[in-house]
């Protein structure tokens, strides 16, 4: 799914976007970066509570493309600087992390790796 | 009540070790921030590295000033806190000298009412610091050195420029001047956490021409530099050696040391204290990551010597 039609259709709010067509085909949920840097798959959604400008190291190493930030929490400025430099597109969601992933499985988001 | 005795005891070991300098006892790893950082930030790194003031210095690390508990409590009542440090920091800070003597470090400690003392060169230029604990340190260390055989004492040193210079998996030697790769890895800032393996990372695709390698070798640098800034409290290095058919990396420190490595190595296992975990690190996956993603590791440590990790990728390896 094109990042475009996840934000469109999963209430979900823009915080910075640096490609919106680019092709999201997995997804991973964690707030603990080792996990996810040790697990996630390549050209994912990240899901998560985590906000500190770390996550963009993470993200960037294991090619996440998008972040998205749940319970309506902040990202840091720092983070969002570091998201600008390192092209990873970042979102926010009013929902917790069950409810963020249950809308995308509801706009018809689809794991098309693998 | 620690204080006190600590007090008592100096008092009464002061004349037997007023013959020891400044440079001999003060701590070289400095916390230590540049002016346009903001009062916030160094509010957080006092906060998680349980220090109580924190030298401000310029691009040349000259001294131009100290951030205390007292100057954060002050930006917090006025509303100051996000504002750059250089506006609300302490301008007159007294300092010590590399060559200065330990009475002379005890009298300014009984004279100012202040936890620490910068050390600064006669440019003025942040070489230490300097707290009590260090003075007792330094005496206590005085004490058992005393005691240290010389025999013993050579042994130690050569074992230890054999692990300097050795690879730990193949007993080669590696040059680190020679190194293709290398980053000075920034302790005090839990921010910059990621920097070197992210560069790394950039480097290796450019070079080698398969990202996929590069990852793989990216997430090892990345978790063993966060180990670095967590838990080392020493500044580290990541060194990268690109051969025909294998790529080397290596991370190492001169800090804490870890006490026990087979434990490190138990997926779960965490030393990181709770305000280093809700920033999500510290979920005891670090050691465990570098194992999955190399194919040959070795992690050499002792507590108090610092942490050497060494990684071998094959260039033609599948991951």
């Amino acid at each position: 799914m094109k990042l475009k039609e996840i934000i469109q259709k999963t209430h979900l709010e823009e915080v910075y976007c640096n490609d919106k067509e680019v092709k999201i085909t997995n997804g991973y949920t964690g707030d603990l970066l080792s996990d996810v840097m040790g697990n996630a798959p390549d050209n994912s959604v990240w899901v998560t509570i985590q906000s500190h400008v770390n996550i963009i190291a993470v993200a960037s190493i294991r090619d996440i493309k998008a972040i998205i930030l749940c319970n309506n929490l902040e990202f840091d400025k720092e983070t969002i600087a570091k998201a600008r430099e390192n092209n990873i597109s970042l979102l926010s969601s009013k929902y917790n992390g069950f409810q963020t992933i249950f809308n995308l499985f509801n706009a018809g988001f689809e794991i098309s790796d693998r | 009540m620690f204080s006190n005795s600590l007090d008592e005891l100096i008092n009464k070991l002061r004349k037997y070790f007023s013959y020891i300098v400044v440079s001999e006892i003060m701590n070289q790893n400095v916390f230590k921030m540049k002016k346009d950082r903001t009062m916030w930030q160094a509010k957080e790194l006092m906060r998680i590295r349980k220090i109580s003031g924190v030298p401000i210095v310029d691009d040349s690390n000259i001294l131009i000033g100290l951030v205390s508990i007292e100057d954060i409590i002050v930006a917090l009542e006025n509303k100051t806190i996000k504002d750059k440090i250089e506006s609300h920091m302490t301008k007159k800070v007294v300092t010590l000298s590399p060559k200065e003597n330990l009475e002379s470090v005890i009298r300014k400690f009984e004279r100012y009412p202040y936890g620490r003392f910068p050390v600064v060169t006669e440019e003025k230029e942040l070489v230490g610091i300097v707290t009590k604990k260090d003075v007792l340190r330094s005496i206590l260390e005085r004490f058992r050195m005393i005691y240290v055989h010389d025999e013993r004492r050579t042994k130690t040193l050569e074992r230890f420029i054999e692990i300097q210079e050795k690879s730990l998996i193949t007993g080669e030697y590696v040059k680190k001047g020679h190194a293709d790769f290398a980053f000075l890895i920034n302790y005090t800032d839990v921010d910059m956490a990621g920097m070197g393996a992210a560069k790394l990372k950039s480097f290796l695709s450019k070079k080698i021409g398969d990202d996929k390698l590069a990852r793989r070798i990216s997430i090892t640098a990345y978790e063993a530099e966060v180990n670095v800034v967590i838990h080392s409290s020493s500044e580290g290095f990541i060194y990268c050696w690109i051969n025909e058919d294998v790529i080397r990396v290596r991370i190492e420190d001169h800090g804490k040391g870890i006490e026990n490595v087979e434990l490190a190595l138990k997926e779960g296992y965490t030393t990181a204290p709770d305000h280093i975990r809700e920033l999500g690190f510290g979920a005891g996956m670090g050691l465990p990551n570098m194992r999955r993603y190399s194919d040959k590791m070795v992690v050499m440590s002792e507590a108090g010597k610092g942490v050497v990790v060494e990684m071998i990728f094959y260039r033609n390896g599948e991951e």
